[in-house]
């Protein structure tokens, strides 16, 4: 059948009266269909992301803000993954209100606050830290739904190249289709050979915010990040806590060797105890209580130390268990990571993997930017992640806070450097708020001045760090952050008065 | 002038630069390299062994034979007319074959749904 195709444009009559349809130079804005640009018409998806954690949830909230047809599969009844279920967010919370506990019961005197009888109550304590999770958790549901995000609750396994099976929480299983399909499913606890985890008297981080009170002694393996907030927590709220660490430094990777030494002194004072250079032979687990063998590492005297509860925090290895890698192919290195290119494709282009489950720091922050720049790199074919510029953040009290290379790191690859540093006891805020233990550290490029690497330890020194952050995205040098002007009187004033050591000197040192 | 000058030489340089509103840059290498954080600096073979499998027989290995049309200039394909005897619409046919005009008794008896023809 032949039709007559008339232009849309030419004039019609109708009744007799000439109308011209002309397209109209104000069109209304069709914000679905703008949104909709990178949509398929067909049924499948054009992203799934296995893992609803920080990388995944926020690769998914962009994918459906780029007009992307997007689902997220997650087992957990709350998205977040570990840092909003158990780790960054809940610690974060216990580390707050122990710190409180621990001023009203130490300083209130000193800062002319008369209490009376300080009781702490550890049930509402971890309730209060419930409360902060559910709300953070809730808030992402919410913005999935506003982003048109679907969340398929259960676990994901890969049927093939471009189809996965997720066994639904709810009972029942169900196919999904994908023209591209992110593996965020980050990482899990590493286990401590010799030592099984029950979660009650052998505990991981994630028992760790979860004890009903408060032991009389704790052991923490591994002086990393986790082992010293946890371990501060604890102590802060009536523990005698041992911190028996492998190497001769703790902090973990990055951290500086002279902002470790004060960090190590000021958690001292404040009553955590170290074993540094040991290492842990066994550990025996009774009813009362638990007992570990421990030795110096260059060889020595075997000793016993004695806990009610000991914290194993070794570290975190990637999660990809039941994924089923093996039946598309995808390889992983020796630590388990998932092997990818520059553009986070694995060696199926359109499968690309994100945050703890590959390479680079497994931070919270840097999954995130991940999960931005991995929809970029579909939609845009260009993302960005700088990796030399993560901050690392340790929410001790005083925090410890670095961004870009340590002083080691500078000597190992014979770059020369100048080093500026001012201590917050030379700080007007510090001092007012009687919280004045810990220094910021300049390294600056010897011949340009361009920052190399930024170290604090100090009050709000995970703050402070962003300012450094940002002028290290830049490419900044020490004299440009110094004469930036700083308001007064804070905190970040010793950030602008380090910078000043480091090109020039400090006025209040 | 030349104290100004000086002067001006003199003067501070920041390494911190505007950068402009960022853009997506206009070339992209999109061929697969090590990871920026990834311990090796080089990928292993199989991300070039599959990409090599994945395109063997998608448009971006093929080459076409010498006796394909897409090998061809369009000119020497010939005229693009249709041959003696074939049309490419109804309304180049020949009038015998066009539509006759509709007679108002035509009209009528499918009005009537056909009665006037009985009537």
């Amino acid at each position: 059948m032949l039709k007559t195709s008339i232009a849309r444009s030419a004039p019609r009559t109708l009744g007799g009266a000439r109308i011209a349809f002309r397209p109209s130079p104000f069109r209304p804005v069709n914000s679905y269909n703008q949104r909709r640009g990178y949509a398929s018409e067909a049924e499948e998806k054009d992203v799934v992301i296995i893992g609803g954690g920080v990388a995944g949830y926020v690769a998914a909230i962009k994918a459906g803000q780029e007009g992307l047809k997007v689902a997220c599969i997650e087992k957990r009844t709350a998205l977040g993954g570990t840092c909003l279920n158990v780790g960054c967010i809940p610690s974060k919370s216990l580390l707050n209100n122990s710190h409180l506990y621990h001023q009203i019961v130490h300083d209130s005197k000193s800062r002319g606050i008369d209490v009376g009888e300080v009781k702490l109550n550890v049930a509402n304590l971890m309730k209060a830290k419930e409360t902060s999770v559910a709300g953070l958790t809730k808030g992402i549901e919410y913005l999935f739904k506003k982003n048109n995000v679907e969340w398929i609750k259960g676990t994901g396994t890969f049927a093939d190249e471009h189809t996965l099976n997720v066994e639904l929480t709810e009972g029942g299983e169900r196919s999904v289709r994908a023209k591209n399909i992110i593996i965020a499913t980050g990482s899990e606890v590493s286990p401590f050979p010799g030592l099984t985890i029950d979660e009650k008297k052998v505990v991981s981080s994630t028992g760790a915010i979860a004890l009903t009170e408060v032991p009389k002694k704790m052991l923490v393996i591994g002086g990393g990040i986790i082992g010293l907030e946890m371990g501060s927590v604890w102590s802060r709220l009536g523990a005698e806590v041992t911190v028996v660490e492998f190497l001769g430094q703790i902090g973990g990777p990055g951290m500086d060797s002279e902002i470790a030494k004060a960090t190590q002194r000021i958690l001292q004072k404040q009553g955590i105890k170290f074993k540094l250079n040991t290492k842990v032979l066994s550990g025996d687990v009774s009813d009362s209580s638990i007992s570990l063998k421990v030795e110096a590492n260059k060889g020595g005297k075997e000793e016993s130390l004695d806990a009610d509860v000991v914290l194993s925090a070794i570290g975190r290895r990637p999660y990809t268990q039941g994924l089923g890698l093996d039946k598309i192919g995808l390889e992983t290195d020796k630590s388990g990571r998932i092997i990818i290119d520059q553009e986070y494709r694995t060696k199926i282009p359109h499968i690309r993997v994100i945050g703890d489950c590959t390479f680079g720091p497994m931070l919270a922050h840097k999954a995130e930017e991940e999960g931005v720049a991995a929809i970029e790199y579909i939609t845009k074919g260009y993302g960005h992640v700088n990796y030399g510029v993560i901050p690392s953040v340790m929410y001790t009290h005083p925090e410890v806070a670095w961004v870009g290379q340590n002083e080691e790191e500078l000597k190992k690859a014979g770059v020369k450097y100048k080093v500026g540093s001012f201590p917050y006891s030379a700080n007007s805020r510090a001092k007012t708020n009687q919280d004045s233990d810990g220094m910021v550290k300049f390294l600056s490029d010897a011949q340009t001045d361009r920052i190399l690497g930024v170290h604090i330890i100090g009050p709000a020194a995970g703050e402070s760090i962003a300012e450094a952050a940002l002028a290290m995205e830049y490419g900044a040098s020490s004299e440009d952050v110094a004469r930036t002007c700083h308001a007064h009187p804070t905190l970040a004033e010793a950030v602008k008065e380090a910078a000043m050591a480091a090109y020039s000197k400090p006025i209040h040192m | 002038m030349l104290p100004t000058a000086k002067l001006l030489q003199q003067q501070r340089q920041p390494l911190i630069r505007f950068l402009g509103k960022r853009t997506t840059p206009t070339k992209i290498d999109h061929s697969p390299v090590a990871h920026p954080a990834a311990p090796s600096n080089t990928l292993p073979n199989t991300f070039a062994t599959y990409r090599q499998a994945a395109q063997q027989h998608g448009p971006l290995n093929t080459t076409l034979g010498s006796g394909t049309i897409a090998s061809k200039s369009g000119a020497s394909l010939g005229p693009i007319a249709a041959p003696q005897g074939a049309y490419f619409d109804r309304s180049e046919l020949p009038n015998r074959y066009a539509k006759l005009e509709w007679t108002a008794a035509e009209i009528e008896a499918i009005e009537s749904g056909g009665a006037s023809t009985i009537a």
